[in-house]
């Protein structure tokens, strides 16, 4: 459906965000994760048609989504990471408004708001103007637009920042349907957003891919190599400087620390069961 | 102190790293070109009389300070505008609000900031001054003191003025809306004139100490862009002279202008959103609903080319307040009703929108969201379209007027100024990014307008007649042109490198 083949962007100052990068995406939910600067958000502009690559291909469908753009606009639903919104309109009027520049019909238009703004329950705040949304409504509105023309192709950027414990459940949720048969290319650092529901993980580092493969298997990567031990608080700075710590809880007098080492890495260390947290941390280190 | 210095070399270097201030000092080179031209030009910023001053550093040097006594002091205030919406629009405000830092040194930071811009740009009028007198070549003797007296003495009180009038008004509610770049426009102009007296407070902008120094009368003394029939003849110009009286009332107007820049300190909010009225207010609880499955309705395009421009037009609309809309009807009435004829009305309809038609082109809130959305031409048409719909809309009832009275050229120039005047907006909002330009070259324009000057009657306002509606549409057509290629450069076609097209 979406082929990004062979992407590099390199920004003013010869910075290079995206290195060489392939991915192609079908029905189902990719996680893209990756640390800060990765190079996440730069790939996503590059796939929601915004940002232009220094050099690669962008196909949709097969076509050249690069020099024609349109056919992908017209299947995409994007949620950029940071956005505004014209804070005299309620939220009503502004997805009217969007769903007017995708050229929507009315009665299509009117039927699709009401229903997306119950989704993302924003309904009981639909005639209040949009400057005076939390954060984490306004997140919200901008994942209402997203699915304002029933895309095919959803890029989300992310998409949980704001958002409290219950938005989050119900926005993976929704995510989890979406994917049965759209492609949703989902950025975020937070592993706990893709845990559930990705069908596929991809781990970015300095614009490359480490990872691109099954969430079981980039777990089963770091099996037997996860341990837990009780450290003295003055021992932990040296503990973190010989091994990736992925966890660390202070209880009564010591510290227990969840390490990532190829050995047992101390004799009171016990191996306990990774999670993809741990296997992220190893692949991006 | 540390911390005045701190805010001001910080917001300082925020704005010479934009590529608009490289714009800004090309802008003060052009200007000092301006101010000391060729020896056989046709145009003078100086006329003493039927003379002008032989080129010689000191006077190179009060042309160009008297320059930017006059111009930057215009310009300059909406270039260093937007200091204190900046760091609400950043958030950086909110940062600051939670510091220790007091308003008094906010303020006083930020108002240094101003001057340091206009300063800078003052210092490159000086630096082209000197350069233009060598290259002219009347005389060859650089004397900096002589170059730079007229600039610490005529032109930095006046900056001063500029960078705190223009900080007075972004920290106070109702002068920080499109209505305060107008009503500088106004403010300016007066300045401009009255301070050219030599009974203007505390000097004006100096002129005065120029008497007996010149070989010119108060009558024959002309300041600001000016034709000449023939170039002008020369004398040798002494130098700006010192007294203390003078130099007290420079120093005064400076103080003055330190105390207009910490006055806000009586009333500004400190960016505390709450202030700001309940539009921001963030919300009560939420109630809990369930999550229901996907919306069923089909999503069907239908690429309808009527909803947009209205949708667009709703957007421009939105948040005007009832003052503006009760005026709106007033003058639709006086539109009908005025013995006046229905073109001469136009000029007082036309003016009212025009901090709506301002947001054409600088509506970017959205553009992060928009940017991936199908159809950019389409979207930029129909901001064009709404501009159009809200001139025809504000001016239906001359319109309506010059049909019933079967006079149709009144009719062409209704249309082309409804092209117009959008086309200006959305092309000055688009190449600059900032509503104020608009607001102010418009409000010019139609000073000008109604001073009669028939050469900008772009909406056959005059009874004199202005240029042809068809020149006017046309001109509009290729403002609107000039927003195409503009965009495309950015968003169309794959010229740049930010947005596909």
């Amino acid at each position: 459906m979406l082929e990004l083949i062979d992407i590099t962007k390199v920004y003013k100052g010869q910075k290079r965000a995206v290195d060489g990068l392939t991915l192609r995406l079908g029905p189902g939910l990719v996680g893209l994760l990756g640390p800060n600067g990765a190079g996440k958000s730069s790939l996503l502009r590059i796939a929601a048609t915004v940002t232009r690559p220094t050099r690669g291909q962008v196909r949709f469908d097969g076509a050249d989504a690069v020099a024609r753009p349109a056919p992908l606009r017209r299947a995409l639903g994007y949620l950029p990471q940071d956005f505004g919104v014209y804070p005299h309109l309620t939220g009503h009027e502004f997805l009217t408004y969007l769903a007017a520049v995708r050229g929507l019909s009315h009665r299509s238009a009117r039927a699709r708001v009401g229903e997306l703004l119950d989704l993302v329950n924003l309904a009981h705040a639909a005639k209040r103007p949009l400057g005076g949304y939390s954060g984490g409504m306004l997140r919200r509105v901008g994942i209402a637009q997203a699915l304002l023309a029933d895309p095919r192709v959803i890029v989300v950027d992310e998409p949980t920042a704001g958002l409290d414990p219950e938005e989050r459940v119900r926005f993976r949720n929704l995510l989890s349907d979406l994917s049965a048969d759209r492609s949703v290319l989902l950025s975020t650092h937070i592993v706990s957003d893709v845990e559930s529901v990705a069908t596929r993980i991809v781990v970015m580092a300095a614009g490359r891919i480490r990872f691109d493969g099954d969430p079981g298997d980039l777990v089963r990567s770091v099996a037997g190599h996860v341990w837990e031990l009780p450290v003295a608080p003055a021992d932990l700075p040296g503990v973190q400087q010989r091994m990736p710590v992925t966890r660390q809880i202070r209880t009564g007098g010591h510290v227990r620390v969840r390490v990532l080492a190829t050995q047992r890495p101390a004799p009171d260390a016990a191996p306990v069961a990774p999670d993809l947290a741990d296997a992220y941390l190893a692949v991006t280190r | 102190m540390t911390a005045v210095v701190g805010l001001a070399v910080a917001d300082f270097r925020e704005r010479v790293r934009r590529p608009a201030y490289l714009v800004m000092l090309i802008s003060a080179v052009g200007l000092g070109w301006l101010a000391v031209p060729p020896t056989d030009a046709r145009w003078v910023v100086l006329d003493a009389g039927g003379y002008r001053g032989t080129y010689t550093s000191a006077y190179v040097g009060l042309v160009t300070a008297l320059t930017s006594a006059l111009w930057l002091t215009f310009v300059g205030f909406y270039l260093v505008r937007d200091a204190v919406a900046r760091d609400v629009r950043t958030g950086v405000g909110q940062l600051l609000a939670a510091s220790p830092l007091r308003t008094p040194v906010y303020l006083a930071g930020k108002f240094a900031s101003n001057l340091l811009v206009l300063g800078s740009m003052a210092a490159t009028l000086a630096g082209t001054a000197l350069a233009l007198q060598l290259l002219r070549g009347e005389s060859r003797t650089v004397d900096l003191v002589g170059l730079l007296t007229p600039f610490v003495f005529l032109a930095l009180p006046m900056l001063a003025v500029t960078a705190a009038a223009a900080l007075l008004w972004d920290a106070t509610p109702v002068l920080r809306s499109g209505f305060g770049n107008i009503l500088w426009c106004f403010v300016w102009m007066v300045g401009a004139i009255g301070g050219q007296s030599a009974s203007a407070p505390l000097g004006g902008i100096g002129v005065s100490q120029l008497a007996g120094t010149m070989p010119a009368t108060s009558d024959s003394f002309g300041l600001g862009l000016m034709y000449v029939d023939t170039p002008l003849r020369t004398f040798d110009w002494p130098g700006l002279p010192l007294d203390a009286p003078f130099v007290a009332g420079r120093v005064a107007l400076t103080l003055l202008a330190v105390a207009v820049a910490l006055l806000p300190a009586l009333w500004f909010h400190r960016f505390d959103i709450a202030a700001r009225g309940p539009a921001t207010a963030v919300s009560a609880g939420e109630p809990r609903t369930v999550y229901k499955g996907l919306p069923q309705t089909p999503a069907v395009a239908t690429g309808s080319a009527v909803r947009l421009p209205f949708a667009e037009l709703r957007v421009l609309l939105r948040g005007t307040p009832w003052w503006w809309w009760t005026g709106a009807a007033l003058l639709a009435l006086l539109g009908l009703a005025s013995p006046v004829d229905p073109g001469s009305v136009l000029a007082v309809v036309w003016i009212w929108p025009v901090i709506l038609w301002s947001r054409l082109g600088t509506r970017r809130e959205a553009g992060a969201i928009l940017a991936a959305y199908p159809g950019p031409r389409r979207r930029l048409l129909a901001e064009f379209a709404a501009g159009v719909l809200l001139a025809a809309g504000t001016a239906a009832p001359s319109a309506i007027r010059m049909a019933a009275e079967a006079d149709l050229a009144g009719l062409a120039a209704w249309a082309a100024g409804a092209l117009f005047i959008p086309a200006l907006a959305l092309a000055l909002g688009t190449l600059t990014g900032a509503a104020r330009t608009f607001q102010a070259v418009y409000t010019i324009l139609w000073y000008m307008l109604i001073n009669d000057v028939a050469a900008v009657d772009f909406m056959g306002a005059l009874p004199s007649g202005g240029p042809p509606p068809a020149l006017v549409a046309a001109s509009a057509l290729a403002l609107l042109g000039i927003v195409f290629f503009f965009r495309t450069g950015r968003t169309f076609g794959g010229r740049g490198s930010v947005c596909w097209g």
